[in-house]
């Protein structure tokens, strides 16, 4: 993992301001572009709502997914740009038997295609259940939202962030969630007083601003913990355990063949002073 | 006559059930190769919501535990120095290390880049379980195939490799427990990054000593009905005797696992543990019928000196294992609402596997001497550099 003594607040990270997006899909269409995905067979009302594709794929690394509720008895949308989270301290670079997956300093978490063996731990791993499998292939590799680490690295801004109109703003982390603080305070009877990625999973490169409760529009409640921090308390005892258990055994066996051997000496001792040879 | 044809008639001696094996091993690799040439996605039930299935959860959480024979053999043999239980050894030896090498098979089937297996090699990644638990199957699986080449060197009559073997025991049976008790552990670890995804009635810190002190309860388990079972099926002696001093071990370690359990069951566990009915009943079952049970039935005499009864609750003891594998590797893992079912292809490729492991089992111990071996012929003491003892104190391995 790279993400050690790094300042996360210098890195980029995404605001989404949810209320102040239209549903266009810009960001689905910019990002099929950028990353040469390819379409995918669609129909509608297959899933909930009437967004589409029904998930992300190895084909869609966004989408935006659409909520109907009732606001003042009149039927309303709500939106959410689903794409990878750009952890902090990413679950996938954290379990990945091969370090395919790096936290870049400059904030999109990437995937080295040639590393990758394929055990698909970094999917059982991601909180927000983001890598997706190339399924339709022979020898699959994993696909997930680079955060145009192409882009970003040359000081451009993501595809998805600069197709956007509005809900999408893009810059240094800290300044990010000073500007969601900043328009939570200018329209607190609009904005919900909590900011989803600044925290979650020990924090994300993706800040989320709402009007609707975060677990309504389908946001996975999950711990406020980095989540390398789970194994890890168990993994840095491994060197421990192993030279612990090693030696007590070895010792153990040296002390219970010693006991044995010194019986043996005894025994030949007593049947006579020239050793007998063992028949 | 030819050499196929030697085998064609070799294999015609064996017993009906031998045969069955090799048709289902044979079924067992042509779905492999049906895996290999149309993908993962078209021959399992995997998708992106179920990216581990049946080959994670039996070919690979569940073996290795049930291989675990040889290090806890091993360990309680040479380490703790009963020495009567040595005839149990290479039977279980010989179990792990097909064990260990048929969960290679599995890893390898189951990875989307098999030809990039040896990357765990060259890209380290000490922050990984998966990373750790490969670097410990290879070296185990090598230890254990170090320690499988005595009783072939045996057969062949190398003597220049068998005492160098001889040399080696004592260090590869240390390792062998060191190794295992780490790889076994770190398969729990897998499943603490599951925080939010694994149900807190298996989601707890202790994971991993609860797996590793469960792989000993296999391992012994695992040996008592092996043996019985060669004993009826095989015509081997019985060692009835010595099983009878393993049943006495096992209620030892049954209760220290179902403390930890216990114990980090109510006090280390977050979540809510009685939300979901379903996972409830297969807890319930997993920890009454194959721990609580089997530990009340090893604690009478009358059971432990019963041979019948004996395998019976080591069986139980197996059989909840292996549900406690797939609890916490499918059935806790998955969301309300959803459902993974193996495909027939993935099924085809478990039975072969499993087939396998019999099938080789029943051939190494008709080819090679893995029962014959008597204890009483071999000086078991560490070998004696210092010269402490008197000399013409030969070892005995170096007579054989």
């Amino acid at each position: 993992m790279s993400s050690e003594n790094q300042d996360f607040n210098k890195s980029k990270a995404f605001l989404i301001d949810m209320t102040k997006c239209t549903g266009c899909r810009g960001c689905q269409v910019a990002c099929k572009q950028w990353n040469q995905l390819g379409a995918e067979k669609t129909e509608f009302f297959t899933g909930e709502g009437y967004q589409n594709p029904p998930l992300m794929s190895e084909y869609t690394f966004t989408r935006i997914k659409f909520r109907d509720y009732e606001k003042n008895g009149q039927n309303e949308f709500a939106f959410y740009k689903e794409m990878c989270m750009h952890c902090n301290e990413p679950a996938c670079a954290s379990v990945c038997p091969v370090g395919a997956f790096k936290k870049t300093k400059e904030g999109p978490v990437t995937y080295d295609a040639d590393r990758c063996i394929g055990c698909r731990f970094c999917m059982v791993a991601c909180p927000f259940g983001v890598p997706k499998y190339e399924w339709s292939k022979a020898l699959p590799l994993v696909r997930k939202c680079t955060g145009c680490y192409s882009r970003v690295k040359e000081g451009l801004k993501p595809a998805c962030a600069t197709t956007c109109v509005s809900a999408i703003t893009y810059g240094n982390r800290e300044d990010m969630i000073k500007e969601a603080n900043k328009r939570i305070a200018a329209r607190p009877e609009k904005y919900l007083k909590k900011l989803y990625g600044s925290e979650e999973a020990g924090g994300t490169s993706v800040i989320y601003l709402t009007a609707l409760p975060f677990d309504e529009l389908g946001f996975k409640p999950v711990t406020k913990r980095p989540l390398p921090s789970y194994t890890w308390q168990a993994l840095r005892l491994v060197p421990g355990i192993f030279l612990t258990v090693g030696s007590s055994l070895s010792l153990l066996s040296w002390f219970n063949h010693r006991k044995e051997r010194i019986a043996k000496e005894e025994e030949q001792r007593k049947s006579g002073a020239t050793p007998k040879e063992e028949s | 006559m030819t050499a196929a044809k030697i085998i064609a008639n070799e294999i015609k001696g064996y017993h009906r059930f031998v045969q069955f094996l090799i048709v289902l091993v044979a079924l067992g690799a042509l779905a492999s190769l049906a895996r290999f040439v149309f993908g993962l996605g078209v021959t399992t039930n995997l998708n992106d919501t179920f990216p581990w299935g049946l080959w994670i959860s039996f070919d690979v959480v569940t073996a290795v535990p049930l291989a675990a024979g040889a290090f806890t053999l091993g360990a309680i043999v040479h380490c703790f120095h009963i020495k009567k239980l040595e005839p149990l050894v290479r039977p279980a030896i010989v179990t792990g290390f097909l064990g260990y090498s048929l969960v290679c098979v599995g890893l390898l089937l189951d990875l989307g880049q098999p030809q990039r297996g040896w990357h765990t090699l060259v890209y380290w990644n000490p922050h990984s379980p998966m990373f750790e638990v490969s670097m410990c199957v290879m070296a185990y699986t090598t230890v254990l195939f170090l320690e499988f080449l005595s009783p072939v060197c045996e057969k062949f009559g190398y003597h220049v490799p068998m005492r160098l073997l001889r040399t080696l025991e004592m260090p590869l049976v240390v390792a062998a427990a060191s190794i295992s008790t780490l790889h076994q552990s770190s398969l729990g670890t897998f499943f603490l990054i599951a925080v939010d995804k694994l149900h807190s009635l298996w989601y707890n810190p202790l994971l991993p000593l609860l797996f590793w002190l469960s792989a000993m309860c296999a391992g012994i388990s695992i040996i008592i009905v092996e043996a019985t079972m060669s004993h009826k099926y095989m015509g081997q002696p019985d060692e009835g005797e010595l099983l009878e001093t393993l049943a006495k071990i096992l209620p030892w370690v049954i209760t220290v696992y179902l403390t930890v359990k216990f114990f980090s069951l109510f006090a280390l566990t977050q979540g809510p543990l009685f939300n979901r009915p379903g996972l409830l009943v297969l807890f319930v079952v997993e920890v009454v019928g194959g721990m609580i049970i089997p530990l009340f039935m090893l604690m009478s005499r009358k059971v432990r000196e019963d041979g019948r009864l004996r395998a019976t609750a080591a069986w139980m003891v197996i059989a909840g294992i292996i549900l406690n594998r797939f609890n916490v590797s499918m059935f806790g893992m998955e969301a309300p609402g959803t459902f993974y079912y193996p495909s027939f292809i993935e099924s085809l490729v478990t039975i072969g596997i499993i087939a396998a492991h019999i099938l080789f089992f029943v051939l190494i111990a008709k080819y090679f001497p893995i029962f014959e071996h008597h204890p009483e012929t071999v000086d078991y003491s560490i070998p004696d550099h210092f010269h402490k003892t008197e000399k013409g104190h030969a070892h005995g391995a170096a007579k054989a």
